[in-house]
């Protein structure tokens, strides 16, 4: 009795059979929240859990208005009622929480309490709160794009979770492009102990949303059954027919505590503990089945004895089922990427005109567009008439291939990053590219999202592989100052779950993207905007060329050191070689790693064994730069070849200056280059 | 003139007060009691003039015992009935849906053909927004007992002394 919708389900109206059927799938739900703390308690497992007990009514329409394979669910922590009303068994559901093998989320994986199951389209999610709104609007992208008109996105979510900033990046890019996408707040006053008044100043936070142009927003009493049946009912079919989002807020109480490292009476009094005990959802709708002889209490405790047995039964198998194996983590890290045959070491011996840096980029971009239609490129500046990107990688691409595929990103690069995740869920063959910011300075913000995206493959045991290669324009020498200068590898290569790639020349930018882009995984592809359009990173470049992962380029050979590097100190480096060599100094091989991740660790130590002394370059910081993983693995695998200590160069610890002055005296160039050189050749 | 109903949760504790006072304003004689908790269609069906107590809870939700006894009167008609509805509702802490329970209800009467009776100024409340607003007035009585509780006899009297004579008019 409280929202404005049309009224299909009711006490009295609604078919027996489906009254007895959600009866039977409240009290499932309820049976195993309530059991969920006794595996905690005798040590097998489940040690988060967030109970969902209040939540019953909205939860339950949730999942009974998903539709498995057609539309998609992105349930969140609390939603063990969503997840079980969407068709999941008992047995998954004890699987997932007491981390099996069989789990169907992901084998044990992730957390606890974290249901999924992406066979059906019930995603598997971050514990990062809201975190996958930003995915559920990527999805509504893609069912728009390719002109799906039966189908819709549920993202749900606790209200506190709406404080999150990229919820409202989420919103807003569902409103903006109007998308097919029901968005959930399941209000139980609370975000652990803190209560929503200290989250946002509406009480109800959809009002907060009420100024989103196509948004359409809902509100319910997310503890009766029909009210939020009802709701759901005309939030999916008004997605559906309007092609446009919508907002439902459900108003829960939480039972319980926060989940079972909360301790609610320490925030809560008896009196509210007493009340929200009274609004249980799942005791109101046995009391109006009885009220209104829709159900005996015969028949009830029917289906109470029924779902006792079918939870016995499926804690005897989840008690049984095998663990995960410990040699299992390296399993499903990265997809295989493509396999690079015509070109199996990255090289090639053409001779034909030299293309810049840019060019090569351009070009490798529209071919690959040509070659798969699955393929979307989004970023800030992308595509305006002419502007094709802030340095114009872009440039002709939304002409040739439409707005649906190359098309601007708001300023926002958490959703940039978030809907590209998102989009990547619809089709296994969709590839994507996203100048993930303006600038790698200004990708921190999108940082949640990447390290989100870096976990799904692994998270889902395989599962999920978001294909995707984000470009960053990276690193200095422009006079572009502390927010145009940054090169932040350093920081992005620590991640397991993505390859990162730096080319220094046109060719192997074009191979690598190549690459990247036919590869399952996400790829980190990092220019050097130094080099677009240096005449010094200008080559040959073979139209179908391909560089594999993992494969590093002798840029120069020589016998008496090794210079490692990649990027825009790669062009130092062969200065410093050439210098070296005509002052009859020494003979000193350059090595272009190109693939930071995977590391060409053979083709290092093969270089090292040679020379015997070892020098690492790049514009990075030298404090925990990448450079020091390359140390540290020469000294374990190649330290009885070396005559000298391992000497790195690269930029001071400090942030770059906008003064040039300032700018010259904290990177690498030539010069200090030289001077270390020669330091370790005189060792 | 037949009884009028006072209908309320014989569980509750604010509101069970506040009605003991309407009761005494009225004349015992002139009332009877259901229990909102328990009450059928006969109880129903055998009042003209209704007292409904309904309180709002939480962000602007009728009680358990209204959303489940409602489906019980939901088909009858309810023309030539009188309804006063009275409600607490905090201002301060429930500002943007206060006494909505009391707006929940009139419409749901109206639908019905009801009328609703006994409204009162919104002049001296302090909130942002309700259902159970018509223009300057509320569609009941808004009783606050956590922030005005010094204002409630004089707002129940004013109240029952108006709807004894909207329920003694003729229809």
């Amino acid at each position: 009795m409280k929202s404005n919708v049309p009224v299909k389900y009711s006490i009295k109206k609604t078919d027996k059979d489906l009254l007895l059927k959600w009866y039977h799938l409240l009290f499932l739900g309820r049976s195993l929240d309530e059991r969920a703390p006794n595996y905690l308690k005798q040590a097998i497992g489940w040690s988060y859990h967030a109970p969902a007990a209040g939540h019953d009514g909205i939860q339950l329409a949730i999942g009974q208005m998903f539709r498995k394979n057609k539309d998609h669910l992105f349930p969140y922590y609390r939603d063990l009622q969503t997840c079980v009303a969407a068709g999941m068994t008992a047995e998954e559901i004890i699987y997932n929480g007491i981390s099996r093998d069989a789990d169907v989320a992901g084998g044990g994986r992730h957390m606890s309490n974290h249901f999924a199951k992406p066979e059906w389209n019930i995603h598997n999610v971050s514990s990062c709160t809201g975190n996958h709104t930003l995915h559920a609007s990527g999805v509504g992208r893609a069912i728009k794009t390719y002109g799906e008109k039966d189908a819709v996105v549920i993202s749900s979510q606790g209200e506190s979770s709406v404080s999150e900033g990229y919820v409202y990046e989420a919103i807003n890019g569902a409103s903006n492009e109007e998308l097919p996408v029901v968005f959930v707040f399941q209000d139980n006053g609370y975000g652990i102990s803190v209560p929503k008044e200290d989250q946002t100043a509406n009480r109800k936070v959809a009002k907060n949303f009420e100024g989103f142009k196509n948004l359409h927003i809902l509100y319910c009493n997310g503890k009766d059954v029909f009210d939020s049946m009802n709701t759901m009912e005309e939030a999916v079919a008004w997605a559906k027919r309007e092609q446009k989002p919508v907002l439902v807020h459900a108003n829960c109480v939480r039972i319980g505590s926060h989940s079972n490292s909360d301790r609610h009476e320490l925030y809560r009094d008896e009196n509210e503990l007493r009340y929200v005990r009274e609004y249980d959802p799942l005791a109101k709708y046995r009391r109006l089945l009885l009220r209104y002889n829709r159900a005996t209490e015969e028949e009830l405790k029917e289906i109470e004895e029924k779902v006792k047995a079918e939870v016995k039964a499926a804690h005897k198998k989840g008690i049984t089922a095998p663990q995960p194996t410990p040699e299992s983590i390296y399993d499903f890290v990265i997809p295989e990427p493509y396999a690079a045959d015509k070109y199996p070491d990255g090289l090639h011996n053409s001779e034909g005109e030299a293309k810049k840096f840019i060019e090569a980029l351009n070009e490798t971009l529209k071919a690959e567009f040509r070659h798969n239609p699955d393929t979307f490129i989004w970023g800030q500046d992308i595509a305006n008439k002419d502007k094709g990107g802030i340095f114009n990688v872009t440039k002709g691409m939304q002409q040739e291939f439409g707005k649906k595929r190359v098309f601007n990103a708001p300023i926002a690069e958490d959703y940039i990053m978030g809907t590209a995740n998102g989009m990547s869920r619809y089709n296994k063959d969709i590839r994507i590219v996203v100048e993930g910011a303006e600038f790698a300075d200004y990708f921190w913000p999108a940082m949640e999202q990447f390290v989100e995206t870096t976990h799904e493959y692994w998270r889902t045991k395989g599962q999920f592989s978001p294909n995707i290669t984000v470009r960053l324009a990276s690193g200095g020498y422009i006079g572009g100052g502390l927010y145009h200068s940054q090169t932040i590898e350093g920081a992005l290569a620590t991640f397991p779950g993505v390859r990162v790639v730096y080319p220094s020349f046109a060719d192997d930018a074009a191979g690598l993207l190549r690459t990247s882009m036919r590869s399952e995984g996400m790829t980190l592809f990092l220019e050097p905007k130094a080099l677009y359009n240096a005449p010094k990173a200008a080559t040959p470049v073979p139209d179908d060329f391909e560089v594999p992962f993992g494969k590093a380029r002798i840029r120069r050979e020589g016998r008496d050191l090794t210079i490692i590097t990649y990027g825009n100190t790669t062009h130092f480096c062969l200065e410093a070689a050439e210098k070296l060599a005509k002052e009859g100094i020494a003979d000193v091989e350059v090595l272009d790693l190109r693939s930071l991740s995977p590391l060409d660790t053979d083709a290092i130590i093969a270089s090292v064994k040679k020379t015997s002394r070892a020098m690492i370059v790049h514009e990075d910081k030298v404090f925990a730069g990448f450079g020091g993983e390359v140390a540290a693995t020469i000294s374990e695998v190649a330290f009885e070849y070396l005559d000298a200590p391992i000497k790195r160069v690269g930029s001071a610890f400090t942030p770059v200056g906008f003064n040039r002055i300032l700018e010259a005296a904290v990177l690498p160039n030539t010069d200090k280059i030289l001077q270390a050189a020669k330091e370790i050749l005189e060792y | 003139m037949k009884k009028v109903g006072i209908f309320y949760s014989f569980r509750s504790v604010k509101t069970h007060q506040q009605v003991k006072k309407m009761i005494k304003l009225l004349g015992a004689d002139n009332c009877e009691e259901v229990d909102a908790d328990v009450a059928t269609l006969e109880d129903f069906k055998k009042h003209d003039n209704y007292i409904f107590a309904v309180p709002t809870w939480f962000d602007g939700e009728l009680p358990n015992y209204w959303d489940e006894y409602l489906p019980t009167i939901e088909d009858e008609s309810f023309k030539g009935k009188k309804f006063a509805i009275f409600g607490g509702g905090d201002q301060k802490n429930y500002p943007e849906n206060f006494v909505d329970g009391v707006g929940i209800m009139a419409e749901f009467i109206e639908e019905r053909g009801g009328k609703v009776v006994g409204f009162t100024s919104t002049k001296g409340y302090s909130y942002e927004d309700s259902r159970a607003e018509r223009g300057d007035q509320f569609c009941g009585l808004a009783l606050d007992i956590e922030n005005q509780a010094a204002l409630s006899n004089e707002r129940i009297e004013k109240w029952i002394t108006d709807i004894q004579k909207e329920f003694s008019k003729k229809k």
